[in-house]
């Protein structure tokens, strides 16, 4: 509750200001982003590297520091997200690239850049012609380079994670200012844009992670779409038959990836992730009169994991 | 993996995340119950008629069997992540009545 009074006095006081202080995003004003470079601002963590170089560092080679781009695989699925399904549903109201808005593409930013929320579609609007770009096989390298580095600017970047999606329940804990940054303390923070730092009840709890990484169909999206499941198995498949750890316990300490929060693509998670026993015999099996020899391979995996697996 | 309803209805699995809505079945492995897996693999051998007899030749007494446990993310092995592999010789005993 201490959270709600300052940060109701925060937001109270940033609003007759004419000049936002240094950090304060354009949206705490009540002014979208109109382009990806001013989304990129509003959202900027660069200033995060300077005393946080590691974690910066871990984060930089995560999925997360290009969510929208990801393996290439990401900027595929929101193309044919566009092509073909906005473009071919009766209803959306996309017949062209160019009719995308941001309710549209919420499809895939949701959770892949929530922050699109405080942008106007122009930014939708740019993100896809820098899309089409990029998967476009007739660009030229450089084009293609250029709308690779445009979509790189905005990612699941640290203001995500600790400020924009910080707070889950917003009525109980307040609404997460743009002055604030939200970890596992209370203080002050040196960092002239966040000179704020809370405590975020949800920082070490899945449900931070859960707000992304699915319970399936978003409903409410017009159209509901559904990426990941995974929180769903968290919860259901997992908690609800006694398991007991949380996405961060074992995807950033006791893998020790921190901030390169891995999953599928790291050997060691994998390798941990399941039990893996094979026992053998090799008999001769007697069908009627013929002798038949053969090998019984027996395989028991058990999943140690706190989801299904595979699951995303 | 939980394979995906295409809309959240009927029966066929949906393939973008803009049509995923539901699951129709998860052919994956749920978390803390054990999965086992067998396979019976027949060894090289020659079955023959002697005297009205059926006669096994058996080529080779002895098998290697390579198990992999492969991450595929995108169903293909070339791609694929090798998460565990056990080597196992198979010997069938020689002799016997």
């Amino acid at each position: 509750m201490r959270v709600v009074t300052t940060a109701a006095v925060m937001a109270l006081l940033a609003l007759p200001l004419l000049t936002p202080l240094p950090g304060q995003t354009a949206s705490v004003e009540g002014r979208k982003a109109r382009t990806i470079d001013e989304l990129a601002k509003m959202y900027d963590s660069t200033g995060c590297k300077e005393c946080h170089e590691e974690i910066y560092k871990d984060w930089e080679k995560s999925l997360h520091a290009k969510s929208i781009y990801g393996t290439g695989r990401t900027a595929a699925t929101i193309k044919t997200t566009i092509t073909v399904g906005l473009m071919g549903w009766k209803h959306s109201g996309v017949k062209k690239p160019e009719d995308v808005e941001n309710r549209h593409l919420a499809i895939c930013t949701k959770c892949h850049l929530p922050q699109l929320a405080d942008a106007t579609d122009d930014v939708a609007k740019e993100i896809v012609r820098n899309v089409n770009i990029f998967m476009d096989p007739k660009s030229g390298d450089d084009a293609r380079n250029k709308a690779e580095q445009q979509l790189i600017k905005v990612s699941i970047n640290c203001l995500v994670c600790h400020q924009r999606n910080a707070i889950t329940h917003k009525w109980v804990d307040g609404f997460p200012q743009k002055n604030e940054v939200y970890g596992s303390k209370e203080g002050s923070h040196p960092d002239p844009g966040h000179p704020v730092m809370k405590k975020s009840p949800i920082m070490s709890e899945s449900i931070l992670c859960g707000q992304c990484h699915g319970l399936g169909p978003n409903f409410e999206l017009e159209n509901p779409s559904q990426c990941g499941t995974l929180y769903g198995s968290y919860l259901w498949a997992y908690r609800a038959e006694g398991g007991q750890e949380s996405c961060q316990e074992c995807h950033m300490k006791k893998s020790k990836l921190g901030h390169n929060m891995q999953s599928y693509n790291d050997l060691n998670m994998g390798k941990s992730a399941v039990d893996f026993q094979v026992e053998t015999l090799g008999y001769i099996w007697r069908d009627g009169s013929k002798m038949m020899p053969q090998a019984l391979v027996k395989i028991e995996m058990i999943n140690r994991a706190g989801h299904s697996i595979p699951d995303g | 993996m939980p394979i995906p309803q295409q809309l959240g209805r009927g029966d066929k699995m949906g393939r973008g995340p803009y049509e995923k809505s539901g699951i129709i079945r998860d052919n994956g492995l749920p978390p803390n119950r054990p999965v086992q897996e067998n396979f019976e693999i027949p060894y090289p051998a020659e079955y023959l008629k002697k005297d009205g007899k059926s006669v096994t030749n058996i080529l080779d007494h002895e098998m290697t069997v390579d198990i992999e446990l492969i991450y595929m993310p995108f169903g293909e092995k070339d791609s694929g992540i090798t998460w565990h592999k056990v080597t196992k010789k198979i010997t069938l005993e020689k002799g016997g009545v």
